[in-house]
């Protein structure tokens, strides 16, 4: 017998009780709308807080610092205090100090941090304090370059006004909604557009044979220039990878930075330090290509020497709670399909009861044990399939439903929205696949006991 | 040369609770190929038990059993399946077609068992059915078709893989005589002109002598008669 006769014989068959079948097929299809609802719900919720927080940038970050002892407030101004903080919240193996002498944070660092495997980027955190003024407004502030790869990340979203640099090399920044307010009360929005001076420390020197050290020991050089505003964000950012550090209200490209920093740091940093060091940063942001494999960029950095931290284990374990949440929920939505199942063995087993005779006469005909068999699973899996497309669309249905209320009730709340049922592809697939498997094995029992009927006793059944 | 059908001390017993029934016990008979047997008996005597067993339908406890020169007790059921599809065609007294299917679609289905592919199952349902002059009668179902006209959708059924063998259990006990004597007419046309061979089970004594070459009369499961030709 061929397939292709079975399976005709099987339609045929459940054509003939097209009730019962509808009923059994809506049974599978409830069952496996409940399985595919509660995963997507799962996978949703996972979505939505897990993409949330990627794209915040924060978990593809590793903040890098310098292992080595550093005095105390002196050391550069930046960064350290946030260092200390994050270091205290990284775990114990982060903060061990290596016993390798301790090498910088410079300029070969970053290329060689650069180099490694799975790193998309590294920059130093720079943070430059310097003086703002616009019109009769003038204040100092500290300013954070901004690396061109943050465009569409975490505080750079949304604006408030205006947009993003549009390159590293302008003389542009990006002021907080708050610092904006500072200058202009009334009309924030005013100041996109308009351009700010940007006062900073060029140079400074220590009075060579100065005759006391409290006349004036420093010598001062100021730089100044002109810097257009171009966007004005709602919330300060942090600096990527550091979450807690003091936030910045003013922000400029990180080349221009870089510049302003050379000048200052090439002489007020290093009143501090031996002059042999030369040029050192107090912190590098890392960016890996993928949140996942933060773990194996912050060893190597460690074995490298340095002090590093990244908010990624704490995305691990949330992700780890979100796969015993989907197992979860995939249970509880198992449990209707196990009924449904059931509904499979009970709707098979009536059907063998009502065509005993049937199953003598197919056998005394010829028909084998084998035959017979692969008639009633190819039935059982024709009311699996057709309820598990059935039960993906009517959990698609209802998802979509859910999502609708759900973003009504987000929205009218002020918050964003987004999906809280979620049904990729593979998951429809993998819905209709195990909906096929649990009605080949509903259907087994009864396609056995079918297959092993004694033809004789079945053709004196009534 | 090997006998077309023969049994040897052939044994079937069945277990009733405590009691042994002895449906067989001891058979031993042996067909050659074109004749036309009747098997006679009151019922309990094991005469349909024996025609079970020549069909495959059931296995023998005891003894041998050879059909076409096969030994059916060493046969797997997957084996004995083919037997029933090619070698035997099967005729009973309560015609056993599928109700819901139509009279073309009964005779096909022993095909499709068989592997006929479609086009070749259609065309020969339909050929047998008008050779049983039920060309018109093709998409009726059994509800809709008198005995007469069942049995005969049941005789092209047993014909459609062309069976050596014509095994006919009562064939005639739920019709009227005048259709009794047609479908008796048709089965005596297979034998003589078809030269297929018959073994027919009836307890009519009359009918099996009037068209039977000659009978085997079966008594609590062994052979008490036996008539030559």
């Amino acid at each position: 017998m061929t397939i292709g006769d079975t399976v005709q014989l099987a339609l045929r068959n459940l054509n003939q009780t097209k009730l019962r079948t509808a009923l059994t097929v809506l049974g599978v299809s409830i069952g496996i709308a409940s399985l595919a609802g509660m995963v997507s719900l799962g996978i949703g919720l996972q979505d939505q807080f897990v993409g949330r927080f990627t794209k915040s940038g924060v978990f593809d970050a590793i903040t890098v610092m310098s292992a080595q002892d550093r005095p105390g407030v002196l050391a550069s101004g930046l960064g350290l205090g946030a260092g200390q903080r994050g270091g205290a919240r990284a775990r114990g193996s982060s903060a061990a100090v290596p016993t390798k002498p301790r090498p910088r944070l410079d300029d070969d660092a970053l290329r060689r941090i650069g180099a490694l495997q799975r790193v998309k980027e590294v920059y130093p955190n720079l943070r430059v304090p310097v003086a703002l003024s616009h019109e009769r407004f003038a204040e100092s502030y500290i300013a954070t370059g901004v690396p061109m790869s943050a465009r569409n990340e975490g505080a750079f979203q949304t604006f408030a006004y205006g947009a993003f640099f549009n390159n590293e090399s302008e003389n542009a920044c990006v002021l907080s909604l708050d610092v904006a307010k500072q200058i202009n009360e009334r009309d924030p929005r005013d100041l996109v557009g308009k351009q700010v001076t940007l006062t900073w420390v060029a140079s400074a020197a220590i009075a060579a044979g100065a005759p006391s050290a409290a006349d004036n020991p420093l010598q001062l050089q100021h730089a100044e220039a002109r810097y257009t505003v171009v966007g004005i964000v709602e919330r300060e950012p942090g600096p990527g990878g550091l979450p807690g550090a003091t936030p910045s209200g003013l922000m400029i490209p990180l080349a221009r930075a870089r510049e302003i920093s050379a000048v200052d740091a090439g002489s007020l940093q290093s009143l501090f330090r031996e002059p042999a060091q030369g040029k050192s940063y107090g912190s590098l942001t890392v960016k890996v290509t993928r949140p996942q494999f933060t773990g194996d960029a912050e060893n190597q950095i460690k074995e490298m020497g340095f002090m590093a931290f990244s908010l990624n284990d704490a995305l691990t374990g949330a992700k780890r709670a979100f796969i015993v949440l989907d197992i979860v929920l995939g249970l509880i939505g198992s449990i209707a399909l196990v009924v449904s199942s059931l509904g499979i063995v009970n709707t098979m087993v009536m059907s063998i009861l009502e065509r005993t005779r049937e199953i003598g006469i197919m056998k005394a005909i010829g028909g084998s044990d084998g035959d017979i068999r692969r008639i009633f699973l190819v039935e059982a899996s024709v009311i699996g399939c057709a309820g598990g497309a059935a039960g993906v669309a009517l959990g698609w249905l209802v998802g979509r439903v859910i999502n609708f209320g759900a973003n009504l009730y987000v929205q009218s709340q002020g918050g964003p929205t987004g999906n809280l049922f979620s049904l990729p592809p593979w998951l429809v697939g993998v819905a209709i696949g195990f909906a096929f498997v649990v009605s080949l094995i509903a259907g087994s029992y009864p396609a056995s006991r079918a297959a092993r009927l004694d033809p004789i006793q079945a053709l004196r059944h009534d | 040369m090997p006998a077309f059908l023969e049994t040897r001390d052939l044994k079937k017993h069945y277990r009733m609770g405590e009691s042994t029934v002895r449906a067989l016990d001891g058979v031993s008979i042996a067909v050659d190929q074109g004749e036309f047997i009747g098997l006679l008996g009151p019922s309990g005597s094991g005469k349909s038990t024996l025609l079970n067993l020549i069909a495959g339908l059931d296995r023998a406890t005891e003894g041998a059993l050879r059909v076409l020169g096969d030994d059916l007790a060493q046969m797997s059921s997957d084996a004995l399946s083919r037997h029933r599809q090619r070698n035997v065609g099967i005729i009973f007294q309560s015609f056993n077609l599928v109700s819901t299917m139509s009279a073309a679609e009964n005779v096909a289905l022993s095909m499709m068992f068989a592997g006929v592919p479609r086009p070749e199952r259609d065309r020969r349902a339909q050929e047998l059915l008008e050779a049983m002059c039920l060309g018109g009668r093709q998409r009726h179902r059994p509800p809709e078709l008198s005995g007469g006209e069942q049995q005969r959708v049941a005789i092209a059924r047993a014909l459609a893989n062309r069976p050596r063998l014509l095994l006919a259990d009562e064939p005639t006990g739920n019709l009227d005589s005048r259709t009794s004597a047609e479908i008796m007419a048709l089965l005596t046309q297979l034998n003589e002109r078809d030269g297929r061979t018959i073994m027919m089970v009836t307890h009519d004594a009359g009918l099996a002598q009037r068209y039977a070459h000659r009978t085997v009369t079966l008594l609590d499961g062994t052979v008490v008669a036996e008539s030559h030709p």
